[in-house]
């Protein structure tokens, strides 16, 4: 009798011990998004991103950032966070460099990092890109040159010299048009627009009266578009002048619509969001990452992994997105 | 130590603190007393610590004195002794002349940026608002066109980075040196004569004046010891990000002006307290981390910060307390009659 009871006592406890096991093996993690600002469009974006993720996945995964946009606060605030102990940290770094101590830190501790849009951050487990940036330009290249053709006399904008995304962009494009289009004629490549709509106003304005037979215009800058845009409209050559870039469909309805912008290029903030997520989930549960990869979210179905800065790896997907007149209403958020 | 007490401002702020405390730790099921939450905390108080303390004794000058360059000063600082010790001390042995360049040349550039500010005021004669507005975007415009615009990078170099980011026996070594500023400066303006000058001068400069003190020259001491606060937040910022860079803290102004005005620091000038300027950061930065520690909004942190505020008005104007002392005095008198 007393064996039996033992035995039983045992089989219990073991089951309980399984039950508890299963619990925990699917206990939820806490997973949160630092991101540059708090409460712009981009970022409320990526939010939305987030909190499908949280619904979606049953962990607790949620958003926060700076009120103001200050390197110095979103420091302190990962500060807190890495004191609160978290499963994992997502941060979308307003300066990589600033970070690296407290991000260091962080995976001292246990914490898992994952960083966006910061491919020289040294101290992150994953950086994950959206896409290649040589990609990009190219595939913003080849909205110009459908648009023009495959003939004529084009340029390419930059926000400044000084920014390696931009500068990949614009040398991606000049490839694409290099390689494919021999009737495309390159000129003034790569004018400075400083992230400045007013400059790119001006810039496009020059080369309009430099080059009265130009037929095409890429952008770098999200202000780019606007800018350039601006100038052909007021000369009248929204029909002949071909313009595409970087920039967010929503804030550019009404020159896609009359056709002065035929073509914005942009990434997904709510996808880039879910991907981190993702990826620091994959993490915790110990799924080891491996090239070619799907994580399960439109345009990172097929990841390419290579060496970051420091030990961990980059990620790129190939989420970016295309609109033009025709699909505007797809884009919009 | 009574006479602490019998402060409004640092009654209100010790029962401010001990509220946050206890809040903080029950909402926060205990993690809020963690020792690494408290350690970084520790760390983060320091930077904000620093730029009140020079905000404060701006203040305490009187005339409408402030010092809006100190971000600027702070920033400037670090890049130009980050560029320095960069150049001379790269090497991966020379992590120690690298530190103690980077601390020289900062402090030396906040006594320059304070001394132009001391001189534009009491030699110039400029309000110090302005004169201050138009030095932080003079040294704010340097710190850009030294840097090019991006950080400053320094590198993970020991034991620099041990400034901001170490910690001696569990104290953090930013903590100790703010610590320590706290405690020059409080011995500086409660037991020295300059200290007693610049209360006086801030309280009525006419009188002042007429005592036979140097206005001219308590004015350009106070704005110079300003610059050196400044360029030493400059330092442990530049430490805790390893890194320089023209807009790091370009939000802190404020907070750290509302740190000064919320620890009882005369904005007329003559009147405040270490004590309170200390008391009010502690009780921001608890507020700030226990709201990142139990998830709230940012703009949450922004909006305490504002009640604290708003209440330290209210329960320091001296009416309210003043009535509470009579009610109690009949209190008493009261019960000894019946």
């Amino acid at each position: 009798m007393k064996k039996r009871s033992l035995m039983w006592l045992l089989a219990a406890v073991a089951s309980l011990a399984i039950i508890a096991g299963i619990a925990l093996a699917q206990s939820n993690y806490t997973i949160i998004t630092v991101v540059k600002i708090t409460g712009i469009n981009w970022f409320n974006r990526m939010e939305q991103g987030v909190t499908e993720y949280a619904e979606a996945t049953g962990n607790n995964a949620t958003q926060t950032g700076p009120a103001e946009a200050d390197p110095a606060q979103q420091l302190s605030i990962i500060r807190d966070l890495v004191a609160r102990k978290p499963d994992a940290i997502a941060v979308v770094p307003m300066d990589p460099a600033t970070l690296e101590p407290i991000l260091a830190e962080a995976m001292d501790r246990g914490i898992v990092v994952v960083t966006h849009e910061a491919t020289n951050q040294v101290n992150t487990m994953y950086d994950i890109e959206a896409f290649d940036n040589t990609a990009f330009g190219a595939g913003i290249n080849e909205v110009i040159a459908n648009c023009m053709g495959g003939e004529g006399k084009w340029t390419v904008f930059v926000g400044s010299l000084g920014s390696k995304t931009h500068n990949q962009w614009a040398d991606g494009g000049i490839a694409n048009a290099a390689d494919n289009y021999p009737n495309m004629e390159l000129v003034d490549a790569k004018q400075e627009t400083f992230d400045d709509a007013d400059q790119a106003y001006e810039k496009a304005k020059e080369i309009l009266r430099k080059y009265p037979d130009i037929k095409g215009f890429q952008g770098s800058a999200s202000t780019d578009v606007v800018g350039i845009g601006r100038a052909i409209d007021e000369a009248g050559l929204s029909d002949t002048v071909c313009l595409a870039g970087a920039g967010l469909p929503s804030s550019n309805v009404e020159m896609i619509e009359s056709g002065t912008i035929d073509g914005v290029g942009y990434w997904d903030p709510a996808d880039a969001g879910k991907a981190m997520n993702v990826v620091a989930a994959m993490v915790l549960d110990g799924v080891e990452i491996v090239d070619g990869m799907d994580l399960g979210i439109p345009g990172y179905e097929s990841i390419t992994l290579v060496d970051g800065a420091g030990e961990g790896k980059i990620i790129f997907g190939t989420a970016m997105k295309f609109a033009n007149k025709d699909n505007l209403a797809d884009h919009l958020f | 130590m009574t006479a602490l007490f019998k402060d409004n401002h640092i009654r209100f702020l010790i029962v401010a603190n001990v509220a946050i405390i206890i809040i903080a730790a029950l909402a926060s099921q205990g993690l809020f007393l963690d020792s690494y939450n408290i350690k970084s905390m520790a760390k983060q108080l320091p930077e904000l610590g620093l730029l009140a303390m020079g905000i404060m004794l701006a203040m305490i000058s009187g005339e409408g004195g402030i010092d809006l360059s100190v971000i600027g000063i702070a920033n400037l600082a670090a890049i130009i002794a980050g560029l320095t010790a960069k150049t001379y001390f790269a090497g991966k042995e020379q992590g120690l002349s690298f530190m103690l360049v980077f601390i020289l040349v900062a402090l030396a550039v906040g006594i320059i940026a304070g001394l132009i500010n001391g001189l534009l005021i009491s030699r110039v004669g400029f309000t110090a608002i302005l004169a201050t507005l138009g030095t932080s975007l003079i040294y704010t415009g340097l710190a850009v066109a030294l840097s090019g615009g991006p950080a400053v990078s320094l590198g993970y170099r020991k034991p620099f980075v041990n400034i901001g980011n170490g910690s001696f026996f569990n104290i953090p070594y930013s903590f100790i040196i703010f610590a320590f500023a706290a405690i020059a400066i409080s011995y500086l303006l409660n037991r020295t004569a300059f200290g007693l000058r610049l209360y006086l001068m801030g309280s009525n400069a006419k009188a002042a004046h007429y005592t036979g003190i140097n206005n001219k020259n308590i004015l350009l001491i106070t704005y110079t010891l300003s610059g050196v606060l400044a360029s030493m937040a400059g330092i442990i910022i530049a430490s805790s990000a390893s890194s320089a860079k023209w807009d790091y803290g370009s939000s802190y102004l404020l907070v750290a002006i509302l740190i000064a005005v919320m620890g009882g620091i005369n904005p007329d000038g003559g009147h405040g307290r270490m004590v309170g300027l200390v008391l009010a950061g502690i009780a921001m930065q608890m507020m700030s981390s226990s709201l990142n520690l139990l998830g709230a909004s940012v703009f949450l942190k922004n909006l305490m910060w504002g009640l604290l505020l708003l209440l330290s008005i209210v329960f320091t104007s001296s009416n309210l307390w003043q009535g509470f002392d009579i009610l109690s005095r009949r209190s008493k008198s009261g019960g000894s009659s019946g």
